[in-house]
């Protein structure tokens, strides 16, 4: 069992090691009395985004089912698991 | 028609409400100290609490949260604990000032002695604040305190030179004594910007279930009523420099303060200005007192309001009763309230960000706000202020360190 | 219904069936992990939860507000809207308990109940 405050702002990395930012909210669909976690929320901007400086849709949206593995300090996904091209900072 | 009449009398109890002891203390040292030349910095302070006050309150009517609840939802829990524990020691200051300040305006009214009144005072607020409503007590407080007109009257009467006083008004820095100046400056801002009073009326918003519609009555509270309070520093300024500058007063006691009411108006002046110093300071508690308890109820999920009955809200009860009896044990180590009352702004003001960024943020916020969200005034007006405050923030320590906290 | 569980659930107040205020949600529970469909199994609500959230000042703002956990079944959730409204009445799941102990302290101050 894991909460969420321990994977909110993890750094959510590739296979290959690319970093795609931190992990900042994760999307989930509600269904009946189940609430099923289908994505996460990651964005390249650090504490400024926390405080919602740049509005939430600008993040991207990973659905879950391309995390690898969850380990240590970081949340591993498969490697096209961004489709479009990331935006920068 | 009664709508009317509702508002007016809302605005009345404002402004009798709009005064507290560290406008009093640093408008009337103000104007013993520059004369008429910080009169401008009123009205930034003045302008600034409205637009504060009004960003509030919007939001209370628009997403039905309170200050607290908005920030730890929006901004986090981490910056919205650092908020609420630096709020409520700043809060917990200034309520011990606020209740010296009525302990003093009892002395001077009864001769009794200061410590017993200091008792009377604390067992005093918390017994009407038990068993009065809530409409009762903005209006015992808010009216009590228009006696503080007594002050625009002597003001008045102290026939300044008016021409000098009209210069006041405009924006200026200080030809000697700069940063002497500059921390007079940061003390009346910081005066005007008063956040417990901003969470005690979004608070009162929800309590009084405000909703979008509530937005004009909202706007024209925040305006008029804080508007012609300023009014009242005006004229606590224009009496501190008509009487004291120049001639070495500088009014470290309530009773000099008072005296500046007394010299145009003689006795009837002085007793309603200590009346009216009474009520404001004692409502100033009040408000003080609630907006401690709100802050930590609402951080915590708690059940809170004033129009609910004690038993209703035992937690938040309880919060407001210990905050009295904290301020009680603070002023009883003898403290000279004047001197707690220059603490507890300079530090209010050092904390005004941690509540004033997050506010401004919810506010512009499309998913609390729709289509209420700040526009290009409420966002220019914001930004302006956030720069001030800013400013203010981080100056405010180096600059009471600087001048000995006002000496000099 | 899609939400995004940070900004919509978390650190909102949770409200029981009879609209009382009793905590706000502190952390979620969640089981399951990378290759299957995770799902939110809990509210944990309490400062209990608070270290777990900002460390060092959350562990002292944690211990002054006593350290309680509340664990509430995500089943007990009967709405997701500005609030997290539940199915139950607060007493029923634990929550609230401390307004519920201070209660009767207050009723023998006379007003009260007013």
């Amino acid at each position: 069992m894991r909460t969420l405050s321990s994977l909110l702002r993890r750094k959510v990395v590739t296979e290959s090691g690319h970093s795609l930012g931190r992990c900042h909210d994760l999307r989930g669909e509600l269904i009946g009395s189940k609430l099923h976690i289908t994505g996460l929320c990651v964005g390249q901007g650090g504490w400024l985004e926390h405080l919602g400086i740049h509005s939430h849709d600008a993040h991207q949206t990973i659905p879950w089912s391309a995390v690898t593995r969850i380990e240590g300090k970081q949340i591993v996904v498969r490697n096209d698991a961004i489709n479009g091209p990331l935006r920068s900072w | 028609m009664s709508k009317f009449l509702g508002l007016a009398l809302g605005i009345l109890a404002a402004i009798g409400g709009f005064v507290d002891i560290g406008d009093l203390v640093f408008n009337v040292s103000a104007g013993a100290t520059f004369g008429y030349q910080l009169l401008w910095v009123v009205v930034v302070g003045v302008v600034g609490i409205i637009v504060y006050s009004e960003m509030c309150g919007r939001v209370a009517a628009v997403s039905g949260k309170a200050v607290f609840d908005a920030i730890r939802e929006r901004v986090g829990f981490t910056p919205a604990l650092g908020a609420l524990l630096a709020s409520e020691v700043v809060n917990l200051m200034t309520l011990a000032a606020e209740v010296g300040g009525v302990a003093i305006s009892l002395q001077l009214l009864s001769g009794l002695p200061y410590r017993w009144l200091i008792l009377l005072a604390i067992v005093g607020l918390a017994v009407i604040v038990w068993v009065t409503s809530f409409e009762w007590l903005e209006r015992i407080f808010g009216y009590g305190g228009l006696c503080l007109l007594v002050f625009a009257v002597a003001a008045v009467k102290l026939d300044p030179a008016w021409g000098k006083v009209g210069k006041g008004f405009l924006p200026h820095l200080a030809q000697n004594n700069k940063l002497l100046y500059a921390y007079f400056a940061i003390g009346l801002l910081g005066a005007a910007l008063t956040p417990y009073e901003v969470y005690f009326y979004s608070s009162g918003g929800i309590e009084d279930e405000w909703s979008p519609k509530e937005l004009g009555l909202n706007r024209a509270n925040a305006i008029i009523g804080y508007g012609l309070g300023g009014f009242l520093s005006f004229a606590l300024m224009i009496t501190g420099g008509a009487l004291f500058l120049g001639h070495g007063i500088s009014p470290e006691h309530l009773g000099t303060i008072a005296l500046g009411a007394e010299n145009p108006l003689g006795k009837t002046g002085l007793l309603l200005a200590l009346v009216g110093i009474l009520f404001a300071v004692g409502g100033a508690s009040i408000d003080t007192v609630f907006s401690g308890a709100y802050n930590l109820a609402q951080f915590c999920g708690w059940e809170w309001g004033r129009y609910r009955h004690p038993r209703g809200a035992p937690r938040f009860t309880l919060t407001w009763l210990v905050l009295l009896v904290l301020a009680l044990a603070i002023v009883m180590t003898g403290v000279d309230p004047v001197i707690l009352t220059e603490y507890a702004v300079i530090f209010s003001v050092v904390a005004l960000p941690l509540t004033y960024i997050p506010i401004l943020l919810v506010a512009n916020d499309k998913t609390y706000m729709g289509r209420y969200r700040n526009g290009r005034l409420a966002n220019t007006l914001g930004l302006f202020y956030l720069v001030v405050i800013m400013v203010v923030a981080l100056s405010a320590v180096p600059l009471m360190v600087l001048t000995n906290v006002g000496q000099n | 219904m899609e939400i995004d569980i940070a900004l919509q659930v978390l650190d909102h107040q949770l409200l029981d069936k009879n609209g009382r205020r009793c905590g706000n949600v502190d952390d979620l529970a969640i089981e399951g992990g990378p290759g299957e469909l995770p799902e939110v199994v809990a509210i944990l609500a309490g400062p209990g939860y608070w270290p777990q959230r900002a460390g060092l000042i959350g562990k002292l703002a944690g211990w002054i507000g006593g350290g309680r956990r509340v664990r509430v079944d995500w089943s007990e959730v009967a709405k997701i809207d500005a609030a997290v409204e539940l199915k139950r009445a607060a007493t029923e799941l634990g929550l609230g308990r401390g307004d519920d102990r201070l209660r009767p302290y207050l009723d023998k101050i006379p007003g009260a109940g007013r």
